[in-house]
């Protein structure tokens, strides 16, 4: 069965939509700022993130607002953006059983766990807590809050792993739309920046700490000089429906989701492995009924760690060999986490349908243990029918899909 | 504090607390039907008031509670309280100055 994209919406420290997350690329600005207050933390070294612009959330009425956190916010603009585009509307076309919120994030707030667990402890018990805790600490806190905050009334479920969590929504998405049980999947993740999801992967030698006085040159995807991530925060969500569907609501097709697939190292818990990455991503390409030939761009998990990026590089080349381009957003945004699999999927939608490949950011001098694909450094004109994006995360997540352009447009 | 003192601090802490616009938090004003606080806000309530007010609310004292009138009563009456107490404890801590008669 024949699953399109219709609609898309994004949060990102780029720009507050789509579009202008696109056009930020497009300029190749970067999200990432310096965050000198943190260096009370002791024990932190990285000091840098990519945090969301201020955003209106009197769009969001008080009494959804509530239990929400700012991935929560986050998520509910960007779902409305998508679904917007998708023709959706809240209270009516929006509900039905055969609809499905699929969305999810790493963890509860980081900033609520904080604040919760400060208070618990200095009082000796739950005196002082405020109702609305929990809900934003909860492992469903986004799709729930999305669900609130829309008024939908429908099916929901919350995979939540880390940094492959959107990409595995959408992968799941796909499944249940091919399984012929839902019609329309909106699926996505958000996460929010806050020193602790940074203090995570510094604590393993994975977070940037060379650059904090410079952070426009943080991360280095494949860069000889990179040092590790920059943990970043937003939203990404896409609307996935059957080609049936689409037509039959006469909303237009953007793009089409040809497959995906999702595998567990079973094997270390931060290390990432070439060998699963690159049979992720050959099961991902057999799923979607595709060679590697057919990929025209390869979107790259790389966050700029000194291992994964080298593992992801051998497990490409093993793929694709050498001539398939391929780059990182991760030098743009930083690490959006449980939202960067969606954010990937929308920005290389962008590139396909605007006939360009957004370079990878900061790759200046490639590390000669990531040389074997074809980088793409500066902004290059390429008209790309297929796409094949990978995301990976701690505990052994691997997630690899494949979108192309809708079939009736090439 | 007094009656006018304890409605302007439960009145700003209500607009601040829950998005109320001061206009509307007249007296009589429902919480429920006319200001659309619900269940949850009530407990959110109760720590505004106790944080801010620096008072001890029985969580059973809040079923009562209807209208912004019952706020000002609930808050008057503890911290009335409280002065009551105060004034009660004021003769014992005058006494400590004083020399012991055995």
């Amino acid at each position: 069965m024949k699953v399109v994209i219709t609609g898309m919406g994004a949060v990102t420290s780029l720009g507050l939509n789509a579009d202008e997350m696109f056009k930020g690329m497009l300029a190749n600005r970067s999200g990432v700022k310096q965050f000198p207050e943190w260096k009370q933390y002791v024990g932190l070294r990285s000091f840098l993130g990519a945090p969301v612009a201020e955003y209106d959330i009197m769009k969001i009425s008080r009494t959804a607002r509530r239990s929400m956190s700012k991935m929560s916010e986050m998520a509910v603009l960007a779902t409305i953006e998508a679904i917007g585009q998708a023709d959706l509307i809240p209270g009516k076309t929006l509900n039905s059983p055969r609809v499905i919120l699929i969305q999810g994030s790493t963890a509860g707030s980081p900033f609520v766990f904080e604040t919760y667990y400060k208070k618990l402890f200095e009082r000796g018990g739950p005196e002082g807590q405020l109702s609305t805790s929990f809900f934003k600490v909860m492992n469903h806190s986004v799709p729930a809050n999305v669900a609130s905050a829309l008024g939908f009334h429908g099916a929901l479920l919350s995979p939540s792993s880390a940094c492959a969590t959107s990409a595995q929504a959408m992968i799941l998405g796909w499944e249940l739309i091919n399984a012929g049980l839902y019609d329309i999947v909106i699926a996505g993740g958000a996460d929010e920046l806050h020193y602790t999801s940074t203090s995570v992967f510094d604590i393993v030698h994975a977070a940037s700490r060379g650059y904090n006085d410079r952070p426009d040159e943080a991360p280095r995807p494949f860069d000889r000089a990179r040092d590790g991530l920059v943990v970043s925060e937003g939203a990404g969500i896409v609307v996935m429906e059957s080609e049936a569907s689409a037509r039959s609501r006469g909303v237009r097709e953007i793009a089409e989701f040809r497959g995906g697939a999702y595998l567990c190292d079973g094997t270390h818990m931060s290390q990432s492995s070439a060998p699963t990455m690159a049979e992720v991503m050959r099961i991902a390409l057999k799923r979607a009924g595709m060679e590697a030939d057919d990929i025209g761009y390869v979107n790259a998990h790389a966050t700029g760690t000194v291992q994964g990026d080298q593992e992801e590089t051998k497990a490409i080349n093993e793929v694709f060999g050498n001539h398939t381009p391929v780059s990182s957003l991760k030098g743009h945004l930083g690490h959006t986490l449980a939202a960067c699999g969606a954010i990937e999927v929308i920005s290389s939608i962008k590139m396909m349908r605007e006939g360009v490949l957004i370079p990878t950011r900061n790759l200046k001098d490639i590390d000669p243990e990531c040389a074997e694909v074809d980088h793409v450094q500066e902004k290059r004109s390429a008209h790309t029918h297929a796409v094949l994006s990978n995301n990976f995360a701690f505990g052994g997540m691997n997630a690899s899909l494949v979108i192309s352009q809708p079939r009736g447009e090439v | 504090m007094n009656r006018e003192e304890i409605a302007s601090r439960v009145n700003e802490l209500l607009s601040t607390g829950f998005e109320i616009p001061k206009e509307k938090l007249v007296p009589t004003a429902n919480l429920f039907a006319d200001l659309g606080l619900d269940s949850l806000d009530a407990v959110d309530m109760l720590v505004y008031l106790e944080e801010n007010l620096k008072i001890k609310v029985q969580g059973e004292r809040l079923i009562s509670v209807r209208t912004v009138e019952d706020v000002y009563v609930l808050v008057d009456e503890i911290v009335n309280q409280k002065t009551h107490l105060t004034t009660e404890l004021k003769p014992e801590a005058q006494l400590e100055g004083q020399p012991q008669i055995s």
